[in-house]
């Protein structure tokens, strides 16, 4: 479905990516983990052709994508329906038959009763649902997710996690789902790799997914404790 | 805000005072001259004449200012095709372009349209293609991600996106409006305001020319706070919402 042959990517000097391989099968969720600025975000814009590498290949398969970026990137002069009915709108379905779509999207998201506000009455949080709507509406084969609940708050993020669950169940699409929080991975990863300090990839064993958990744990609190 | 009017009026009578009746008329023989116009139907002929040459000129110009100036925005190779078009038309001066127009179409309707095209043009092309540079790339690309047709990506991101700048410049390409009209008037129609002005000037009727003025004044308050203003509400009615 998805697939990086050696892949570099710099920003003028700054090298993000470098000869970065990796294949993502049809219908896999792949967590891919790393410390703020690790590239993340680049390899989803790959991903979309938002961004072409400076060498080697991405090959994508056809379909329809979702994306849920890292802010929620909502027209500001367009109310949460017509959001997430945008899209809808752009495979070709018309106008009533999108909303009433992204209607029962945004009630999935828990926002029903928010239809008309626009995007500036709503709390971060709750334009963030709004991007998840909108990415979940498409019915996507791809669904890439960029930190999407980084800024829901926690009740809701089970609520999210859940539709995501289901959604993934229903449709098996293929998932890259991106976060600084490996333990949010650990839930429905299929596998996590993670982006090392060199710009390469590491596997992470997920044979025992209690025991990384922890592992994690330990390396956060250490890094928190190292901080202080 | 009235307090401002107020001292625009007592200079004005303190000016009359000390000056000849035939420079500046005081503001009571203004306001008697104009109760002359609007009692016959001078005034209320001649106000619209100008204000239909004023917006046919004003649409036309602003039109193609906004199409061209999207247009160029979105594609650079087109924008330095008219960067010469642009420089021309906002360098020339208007008396210029009026003076062609009247060699090209003779007196009267043509001649004054041409001119205040001519003269709004750049004001709207160069709003326009600014508004378009400042469109929020992250929405582009969220466009593109959700394959957006060009319509929607037209209709949903670059037209709202451009809105703000766009009533921008066509505010200042109102005022420009105005003021063509009068100056393709005054040199080359033998009707409406800008000719009556100059009548008035001709025959030293100063009270008549001081009315006219006050009409100029009077047409612009009402595009402005009648027209103008209402538009751009409704146009960004999503900004204030969020407030
Ligand atoms: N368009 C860009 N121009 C310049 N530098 C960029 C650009 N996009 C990302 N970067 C830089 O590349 C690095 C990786 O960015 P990103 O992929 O967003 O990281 P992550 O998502 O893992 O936090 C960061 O140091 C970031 O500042
Ligand atoms: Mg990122």
């Amino acid at each position: 479905m998805i697939t990086f042959e050696h892949v570099s990517k710099a920003f003028d000097s700054l090298e993000v990516l470098s000869d970065l391989s990796f294949h993502i099968a049809t219908g896999e969720i792949v967590g891919i983990v790393g410390p703020s600025g690790s590239g993340k975000t680049t390899i989803l814009k790959l991903i979309t052709r938002i961004l072409v590498p400076d060498a080697g290949t991405v090959t994508v398969a056809p379909g329809t994508l979702g994306y849920v970026f890292q802010e929620p990137r909502l027209l500001p002069w367009r109310t949460a329906l017509d959001n997430v009915a945008a899209p809808l709108r752009a495979q070709g379905r018309t106008t009533s038959e999108a909303r009433e779509t992204a209607g029962r999207w945004l009630e999935r998201v828990e926002l029903d009763g928010f239809e008309g506000y626009h995007p500036a009455e709503l709390s971060g949080g709750m334009a963030q649902r709004v991007s998840i709507a909108r990415a979940f509406a498409v019915e996507p084969r791809i669904l890439l997710m960029d930190e999407p609940f980084s800024n829901v708050d926690v009740t809701l993020k089970g609520a999210l996690m859940d539709i995501l669950e289901s959604i993934i169940r229903e449709r098996e699409p293929t998932v890259v789902y991106v976060t600084h929080e490996l333990t949010e991975a650990l839930r429905f990863a299929d596998r996590i790799v993670e982006l090392t300090p060199d710009h390469g990839l590491r596997e992470v064993d997920l044979g025992d997914r209690a025991a990384v958990a922890r592992e994690w744990m330990r390396r956060t609190l250490g890094d928190l404790a190292g901080r202080w | 805000m009235g307090a401002g009017v107020a001292a625009l009026l007592v200079v004005w009578q303190l000016l009359s005072l000390t000056v000849s009746p035939a420079i500046m008329a005081s503001p009571a023989d203004t306001a008697v001259a104009l109760a002359g116009l609007a009692w016959g139907s001078k005034l209320w002929i001649e106000l619209l004449i100008t204000l239909r040459r004023m917006v046919v000129g004003l649409a036309v110009g602003a039109a193609a200012g906004w199409v061209l100036g999207i247009v160029a925005g979105v594609q650079p190779r087109i924008r330095a095709f008219f960067e010469p078009l642009r420089w021309v038309t906002m360098t020339i001066p208007a008396v210029i372009i009026a003076v062609l127009a009247m060699l090209w179409f003779g007196l009267g309707d043509p001649a004054v349209m041409f001119t205040v095209a001519v003269i709004v043009f750049p004001t709207m092309y160069v709003n326009t293609m600014s508004g378009v540079s400042t469109i929020d790339s992250r929405l582009t690309e969220m466009g593109r991600v959700y394959r957006f047709t060009r319509r929607l990506l037209l209709t949903e991101i670059y037209l709202p996106g451009i809105a703000s700048p766009v009533m921008a410049g066509l505010t200042l390409a109102t005022g420009v409006a105005v003021r063509a009209v009068v100056l393709a008037e005054v040199l080359g129609a033998m009707t409406g305001i800008g000719h009556a002005f100059s009548r008035a000037m001709a025959y030293l009727e100063t009270p008549e020319l001081f009315a006219w003025i006050v009409v100029l004044l009077a047409l612009m308050a009402v595009i402005e706070f009648g027209v103008l203003q209402p538009l751009k509400k409704r146009v960004m009615r999503w900004r204030k919402e969020a407030q």
